[in-house]
């Protein structure tokens, strides 16, 4: 090379950091962006009001349709059924934004720039966001259980988590939540847009029921791939006619956001940023 | 061979980068080694594909073909490369609703930055005090300097910049055309990119020029400046084929221009005059033209402008 007149400044090539570390700092990065921004603290508000609210509601009106009545074969599943409207909004817009919010600020360049590896992000965004939400599910789902518990306390249909299957319910009306948010997630780096990627969520989550329209038994051989269904065979103690088993709606429900993230991590990595 | 690895460690070689947006060609087969010690200004018109360039080199957009290489990899194989490259495309490209410590410290955990620094780039680029606003409330002057902390957090010995002056106040120009005049001292490699001639010639000390996606020039600043900004002297005068012999006996060399005047280069006006003076002959005019660096750079770029705004017709002139 042609002769400098400056010194160059003399550098060691820099070992290269371990996949741990490499890990620990992406994770510890977008950790740091999701709790820096207030859309995070309103999405969880929005869902565990929802959530909470949602399944008090409905086991108070059990609690005061109950008396006397016939008691419900499985009031947990009605409960948390309630989740699958509005909760499940909430968490999925806060994975859309956790991606979108970074397109429409062109944040993601800054973010493509300093980790090119742009499957490693989309991995942590997923990581950070589905731990985060299905934390916080875990915590609404106990919640929801308890409130109604109580509501329901000396009614016909108690509620116990000593009965079979309760807690597996309870837990999977937690993960639902994950994987809503996770759905929201992959359909934001698809869609790299807000609005179409929020309008997406429902297309993915209630749409395809418009199979249960279909003549049986085609609502069912394609409902139980839904995952609404799958959801719902999930919270239930006992097993849905026409349904999966629970371990196959638990392999489906965690299939659904695990190929839209597949997906999106191969876009994210062909487009320009 | 690791001595060939140290001699590119710092440098940008873009080559024979093509890249085309749809049936559009932003960028036709352009390459240029940007080199350490030296601040190298990336000029060209708006649209010229700067900023396209400038996304190459950083690994955000895939060229269509050639490649582009920092410190001899491509920027996707890099791990970490806040340490490789600092860069700075869009000051505004941040969350509005985030704090200026909080954007810093979720770019520099994911490179392995320590809090420490973060709380350096703030120092220097003068944010300490307003860190803990949210950067809505941010100008964008702030923004740059916030843009620029971010460059700086790896401690890089490349520098990528893609009009970073732009919405400075004067004060904020002076500030980071010294630092970036600091840092290409260190050794580091600068490459800063702007549209303006004037800004470049105080900062850069090379200069690549690029026009709708071809390069145009790629010369040192000085050379740039010799081989472009000739000076000459007009002068009008009724009997100028006498002067112009007279001229010639003195060394200058003189050139007719279209509408008789001469164009003199060699002699100043005083000595022109003078000699004049001497022989009796009358002088119209006698003007010193200087062809400004500003001008040269437009006369370069002059086929490649994308853009260009109309000029009013002259009143009584038909083309």
């Amino acid at each position: 090379m042609a002769a400098m007149d400056v010194a160059p400044v003399s550098r060691r090539r820099r070992p290269v950091p371990s996949l741990g570390l490499r890990a620990r700092g992406l994770l510890a990065s977008e950790w740091t962006k999701l709790r820096s921004v207030r859309s995070t603290f309103w999405a969880l508000v929005v869902a565990g009001v929802t959530a909470v609210g949602g399944s008090g509601v409905v086991a108070i009106s059990m609690a005061l349709s109950q008396r006397g009545s016939a008691l419900p074969r499985d009031p947990l599943a009605s409960i948390f059924f309630a989740w699958l409207e509005y909760p499940v909004l909430g968490v999925g817009i806060l994975g859309v934004l956790a991606f979108t919010s970074e397109c429409s600020t062109g944040q993601i360049r800054t973010t493509f720039s300093a980790v090119p590896q742009r499957t490693a992000v989309l991995v942590a965004k997923a990581s950070v966001v589905g731990g985060a939400v299905l934390v916080l599910g875990e915590a609404l789902a106990f919640a929801s259980f308890f409130l109604s518990q109580a509501v329901l306390a000396g009614h016909a249909s108690q509620l116990s988590l000593s009965r079979p299957g309760e807690v597996r319910a309870v837990l999977a009306a937690g993960l639902s939540l994950a994987v809503v948010a996770l759905v929201g997630l992959g359909l934001g780096a698809l869609v790299r847009h807000t609005a179409g990627a929020v309008a997406a969520i429902p297309a993915v989550l209630y749409l395809p029921l418009l199979v249960l329209s279909l003549p049986s038994p085609w609502a069912d051989r394609i409902g139980r791939y839904t995952i609404l269904m799958s959801a719902y065979q999930l919270v239930s103690l006992h097993r849905q006619p026409g349904l999966l088993s629970p371990a196959l709606s638990l392999v489906v429900l965690v299939a659904w956001p695990a190929l839209l993230l597949a997906v999106a991590a191969i876009a994210t990595s062909r487009r320009d940023a | 061979m690791a001595a060939d690895v140290q001699g590119r460690h710092a440098l940008i070689e873009v080559r024979e980068v093509t890249k085309n947006f749809g049936p559009v060609t932003a960028l036709d087969r352009l390459s240029f080694v940007v080199r350490p010690g030296l601040v190298t200004g990336f000029l060209g018109p708006n649209g010229a594909g700067k900023t396209t360039t400038m996304r190459v080199i950083l690994g955000l957009d895939h060229p269509t073909a050639g490649t582009a290489l920092v410190g001899g990899q491509r920027y996707q194989e890099i791990t970490w490369p806040l340490h490789e490259v600092g860069s700075l495309l869009d000051a505004n490209a941040l969350h509005p609703g985030r704090r200026a410590r909080a954007h810093l410290m979720s770019v520099a955990q994911s490179n392995g930055v320590g809090r420490r620094r973060v709380e350096e780039v703030l120092e220097l680029t003068g944010l300490s005090t307003v860190a803990d606003r949210r950067v809505r409330t941010y100008s964008l002057g702030m923004k740059q300097r916030l843009g620029i902390a971010l460059a700086l957090l790896g401690d890089p010995p490349v520098l990528v910049c893609d009009e970073p002056v732009s919405g400075l106040d004067a004060e904020g120009v002076v500030w980071a055309r010294e630092l970036f005049r600091s840092l290409a001292a260190q050794g580091r490699t600068v490459l800063v990119s702007s549209h303006l001639m004037s800004e470049m010639a105080l900062t850069a000390d090379h200069l690549v020029i690029i026009g709708r996606g071809r390069l145009l020039a790629d010369t040192p600043i000085d050379r740039f400046v010799e081989s472009n900004t000739r000076s000459d002297v007009l002068v009008r005068a009724p009997r100028a084929k006498e002067l112009a012999e007279l001229l010639r006996g003195r060394g200058a060399s003189v050139r007719l221009e279209t509408d008789g005047a001469l164009a003199v280069t060699g002699l100043g006006s005083p000595q022109i005059g003078e000699l004049a003076a001497e022989h009796g002959i009358a002088l119209h005019e006698l003007f010193s033209r200087h062809a400004s660096l500003e001008q040269a750079y437009l006369d370069i770029t002059a086929d490649s402008v994308e853009y260009r705004a109309g000029r009013p017709a002259e009143p009584g002139k038909v083309t």
